[in-house]
C-alpha cells in the first residue's frame, strides 16, 4: 500500500507542531460539533412528531367533512369580469366578487352533505378501505334520577379494541348494534360517585336519551328548496317572506318534522377518562375527548337518523380509513377535488417534518459558517507548514516523491486535522446530547399538557459518519491549493533553502 | 557500456540572461567515477542536477539507458530518481525530526515499501555505513561526520547505478573527510557510477577515474578517458 506511507509522514509532520495543528482542528471540531446537534435535533424533532401520532391507525384515517362545493372558486383567475373597463377596475370587482364569495361560503349551507349516498358513492374511491360516520350528538340523558340537560355522546366502532381495554367496570358492547351504553367515570363523579366502586351500581340500569329540541328560526326550518328560493329575493321580499313562513309552514305541516326522538339502553359498562400512552388515533378518537356516554356506532346512527333535521342535513363529519398510509394523501387530495373537507395525519406530519427539514436545513447553513472559518484556518495552516517543510520537500524529491506523492502527504495531513476534529465534535455532540435531552424533556413537560418522554436529540448512523466525513472532505477541500503548491516546488531551490 | 550520453547540455535562468550551462557534452560510462571540477559559478553543480534529474536543460539532450531526461514528464523524472539515482548533498539534507533508520528508509517509502521491510532494509544500510547502532538518534544527536554517513546510506538504500555527490566532504574536517571518501569508494566498487563535485583537485586526482574541468558553463579541456 503506497498511501501508507503518505499517512506516516504526514501524521509525523502534524504532530511536530501538536499546538499549531490542535488549534486549526478547534475549528473543525467545533463546525461539526455544532451541526451534529443542530441536525440530531431536527432528527429528533421529527422522530418524536412521528412517533406520537403514527401508532394504531393514524396515518392511515382521513377525516371528512361536508364541503361548500367546488364551484366556488376562490382562484380570481377563474372570474370573468366582462365589459369595457380599465384593467385596474377589473382586478378590483375580481377581487370584489372572492371576497364575497368567501362570506357567502360560511354564511352558506353545505353544499356537499355527507349522506348513506355519499358514504356508499365515495367507497368505491380507489385505496378506501371503510367510510364511517362520525356521530358526536348531545342527548338529555336520564339515569337512576340522574338528569344531564346535554350530554355528548360518542358512536363507537365496536371493532375497536381500544375502547374495550378502557372499560374499568362491567363490560364492552355485545355488537355494534346493542342497545347499550357504556358511560364515562367522570359523568359518574359528577353525580356525586365519589368513592371507588360506587360506578358498578350504574351497571345494568337503564338510561334513557331524548334529542335535544332546538329553537330554528321558520327560515332554517324551511325546505331546502324554499331556502335556495329565498335566497335570490330582494330584501323587501325576503322580509315579507320572513312574516309568511311561519303560517305557510303550519299550512303543510312541516314543523312535525322536528318531532323530538327518545330511546332507552342499558349500562353495561363505565369507561375510564383517556390516558397518555393509551393508543389514540387523532381524526377518530379526537371527537370523542368530551364524550360522557357511549353508544356502538350502529346504536348511535339509528338514533342520529330518527331525528328528520339530521336525516336531512347529513353526517357532520365521516371518518375515512385507506388501505395504508402511504395513498392517506393522494386520497384527500381526492376529497377535497369533490369539494369536501378532508384532513389527514399523514399530510399534515409532512407538513411538519418539511418545516423541521426546512429550519434544519437553515439553522445547519448558518453553522456552516463555522465550517468554512475553519476551512480558512486550515488553509493558513497548511500554507504555513508547506513552506517551512520547503527543504524537506525538496528532500521528497530528490529521494524520488513524484508531485501526486507530495500532494498526497499535504492531503493526509489536512484530512487529518478533519477527521480529528471531526471525530472529537461528534463525541462531544454525542455527550452533550445527554444533558441537552434532560433539559428540553424537562422544558417541554413544563409547558406542555401532555407528559413528554421522548429523546429530543436522535443521532443516527448516517450523521454519526456524515459529520466527521465532512470534516475530512473540508479539510480536504482547504489543503488542495497548498499541497498543490507543495509539488509544484522546484527541487532544486528547495534543497537551497534554509 | 555507457550509462549517460549528454549532449549540447544548456541550462539558461531566465530568457537571454545567463547561461549556467553553456553547451556541456559527456558521456558517463558504467562504473566510472568522474569527478567534476571547478571554481563556484562553474556550473558544476548544475550539470549534477542534471544528470540526477532534479533540473531539465533548456536544451540539449541527456540520455540514460536509452531514455532523453529532456523530454521526461515530471512524474518519470521522479521514478528515474527514485530507480537510478541516489544523492548525497554537501549539507547533508537529512530531515531533522526523523531518526536516522527513517531518513535511510525515506527513499522505500515512496517506493511503497511496507514499514518493517523500510526498517530492516535501513538498519542494515546504516550498518554498512558504521552507524549499526545509532538508528534511532535524530540528526541533531549526530556529528557532522555521522549525519553525511546517513545520507550515503539514504543514498544507497534504493541502489543506484548513478551516484551523484555535491561536495560530499564540504562541510567536514579532513580526517572525516577520509572516512567517508572511503565510504564512496565502497560504493563505487560495489558497481555505482560516480559523479563527483569538487573544487578540491587533490580530492579528484586520488578518488576519480577522471576529472572533469568546468569553467563558465563549459569543459574547460579536453575529457580524459582513464
Amino acid at each position: 500500500m503506497n498511501l501508507r506511507g503518505m499517512i506516516w509522514l504526514a501524521l509525523e509532520g502534524l504532530l511536530r507542531k501538536k499546538g499549531r495543528n490542535f488549534l486549526t482542528t478547534s475549528g473543525v471540531f467545533i463546525g461539526v460539533f455544532a451541526l451534529t446537534l443542530i441536525v440530531s435535533l431536527g432528527q429528533g424533532l421529527s422522530h418524536a412528531v412521528t412517533s406520537t401520532v403514527s401508532g394504531t391507525d393514524n396515518l392511515r384515517q382521513v377525516g371528512l367533512t361536508g364541503g361548500f362545493g367546488i364551484e366556488l372558486s376562490n382562484d380570481p383567475a377563474e372570474i370573468e369580469i366582462p365589459g369595457e373597463m380599465d384593467e385596474a377596475r377589473r382586478e378590483r370587482l375580481r377581487r370584489a366578487a372572492v371576497n364575497r364569495r368567501q362570506i357567502r361560503q360560511v354564511a352558506g349551507r353545505r353544499a356537499n352533505a355527507i349522506d348513506d349516498k355519499t358514504i356508499a358513492e365515495l367507497s368505491k374511491l380507489p385505496h378506501i378501505e371503510s367510510i364511517q360516520p362520525v356521530i358526536v350528538e348531545r342527548y338529555e340523558m336520564k339515569l337512576n334520577g340522574h338528569d344531564s340537560p346535554a350530554t355528548l355522546s360518542y358512536g363507537v366502532d365496536v371493532g375497536r379494541k381500544r375502547y374495550a381495554d378502557r372499560v374499568i367496570a362491567g363490560s364492552y358492547f355485545s355488537g355494534p348494534g346493542a342497545p347499550e351504553a357504556i358511560v364515562h367515570e367522570y359523568l359518574l363523579y359528577k353525580w356525586g360517585m365519589l368513592t371507588d366502586g360506587d360506578y358498578t351500581k350504574v351497571i345494568g340500569q337503564t338510561v334513557k336519551l331524548k334529542t335535544i329540541q332546538t329553537e330554528l328560526t321558520p327560515e332554517q326550518q324551511a325546505p331546502p328548496m324554499l331556502q335556495e328560493f329565498m335566497r335570490d329575493l330582494s330584501e323587501e321580499e325576503r322580509k315579507a317572506m320572513q312574516t309568511l313562513l311561519p303560517k305557510l309552514l303550519k299550512q303543510f305541516g312541516q314543523s312535525s318534522q322536528r318531532r323530538a326522538a327518545e330511546r332507552e339502553f342499558t349500562v353495561v359498562g363505565v369507561l375510564r377518562e383517556q390516558m397518555p400512552g393509551d393508543p389514540f388515533n387523532v381524526i377518530e378518537d379526537g371527537n370523542a375527548v368530551q364524550a360522557d356516554l357511549f353508544l356502538p356506532l350502529e346504536t348511535a346512527r339509528e338514533l342520529f337518523l330518527a331525528s328528520a333535521v339530521n336525516v336531512e342535513l347529513g353526517y357532520p363529519r365521516a371518518l375515512v380509513t385507506v388501505t395504508d398510509a402511504e395513498f392517506a394523501p393522494e386520497v384527500e387530495q381526492t376529497l377535497r377535488d369533490k369539494g369536501y373537507t378532508a384532513f389527514s395525519v399523514a399530510s399534515a406530519l409532512k407538513q411538519i417534518e418539511s418545516v423541521l427539514l426546512m429550519i434544519t436545513v437553515s439553522i445547519s447553513f448558518l453553522t456552516g459558517i463555522a465550517l468554512i472559518v475553519s476551512t480558512l484556518g486550515i488553509v493558513n495552516t497548511m500554507i504555513t507548514s508547506v513552506i517551512e517543510r520547503t527543504r524537506e520537500i525538496g528532500i521528497f524529491k530528490a529521494v524520488g516523491a513524484t508531485n501526486a506523492q507530495v500532494m498526497t502527504v499535504f492531503l493526509c495531513e489536512s484530512a487529518m486535522i478533519g477527521l480529528v476534529g471531526g471525530l472529537l465534535g461528534l463525541a462531544l455532540a454525542a455527550l452533550a446530547m445527554i444533558p441537552g435531552d434532560l433539559l428540553a424533556v424537562q422544558l417541554i413537560n413544563e409547558k406542555a399538557a401532555i407528559p413528554f418522554d421522548q429523546p429530543v436529540f436522535v443521532l443516527p448512523l448516517w450523521l454519526m459518519i456524515a459529520g466527521p466525513a465532512l470534516g475530512t472532505g473540508t479539510a480536504i477541500v482547504a489543503a488542495i491549493l497548498p499541497a498543490r503548491r507543495a509539488a509544484r516546488i522546484d527541487p532544486v531551490k528547495a534543497l537551497r533553502h534554509d | 557500456m555507457t550509462l549517460v550520453v549528454a549532449r549540447d547540455l544548456w541550462r539558461e535562468y531566465s530568457q537571454g540572461g545567463v547561461a549556467a550551462l553553456a553547451g556541456v557534452s559527456v558521456d558517463i560510462a558504467q562504473g566510472e567515477f568522474v569527478a567534476l571540477l571547478g571554481r563556484s559559478g562553474s556550473g558544476k553543480s548544475t550539470l549534477l542536477n542534471l544528470l540526477g534529474g532534479l533540473d531539465r536543460p533548456t536544451r540539449g539532450s541527456i540520455t540514460v539507458q536509452g531514455r532523453d531526461l529532456a523530454t521526461m514528464s515530471a512524474r518519470e523524472l521522479s521514478l528515474y530518481r527514485r530507480s537510478t539515482v541516489g544523492f548525497i548533498f554537501q549539507s547533508f539534507n537529512l530531515v531533522p525530526t526523523l531518526p536516522a533508520w527513517e531518513n535511510v528508509a525515506l527513499p522505500l517509502v515512496f517506493q511503497g515499501i511496507p514499514r518493517e521491510q523500510r526498517k530492516r532494509a535501513a538498519l542494515e544500510m546504516l550498518d554498512r555505513v558504521g552507524l549499526g547502532a545509532r538508528g534511532h538518534h535524530r540528526p541533531s544527536q549526530m556529528s557532522g561526520g555521522e549525519q553525511q554517513r546517513v545520507a550515503i546510506a539514504r543514498a544507497l538504500a534504493n541502489r543506484p547505478q548513478l551516484l551523484l555527490c555535491d561536495e560530499p566532504t564540504g562541510n567536514l574536517d579532513s580526517n572525516t573527510s577520509a572516512q567517508i571518501m572511503a565510504l564512496i569508494d565502497d560504493a563505487h566498487k560495489a558497481g555505482a557510477a560516480l559523479v563527483m563535485v569538487t573544487h578540491d583537485p587533490e580530492l579528484a586526482r586520488i578518488h576519480a577515474s577522471r576529472t572533469i574541468r568546468m569553467a563558465d558553463g563549459r569543459i574547460a579541456e579536453p575529457v580524459e578517458v582513464a
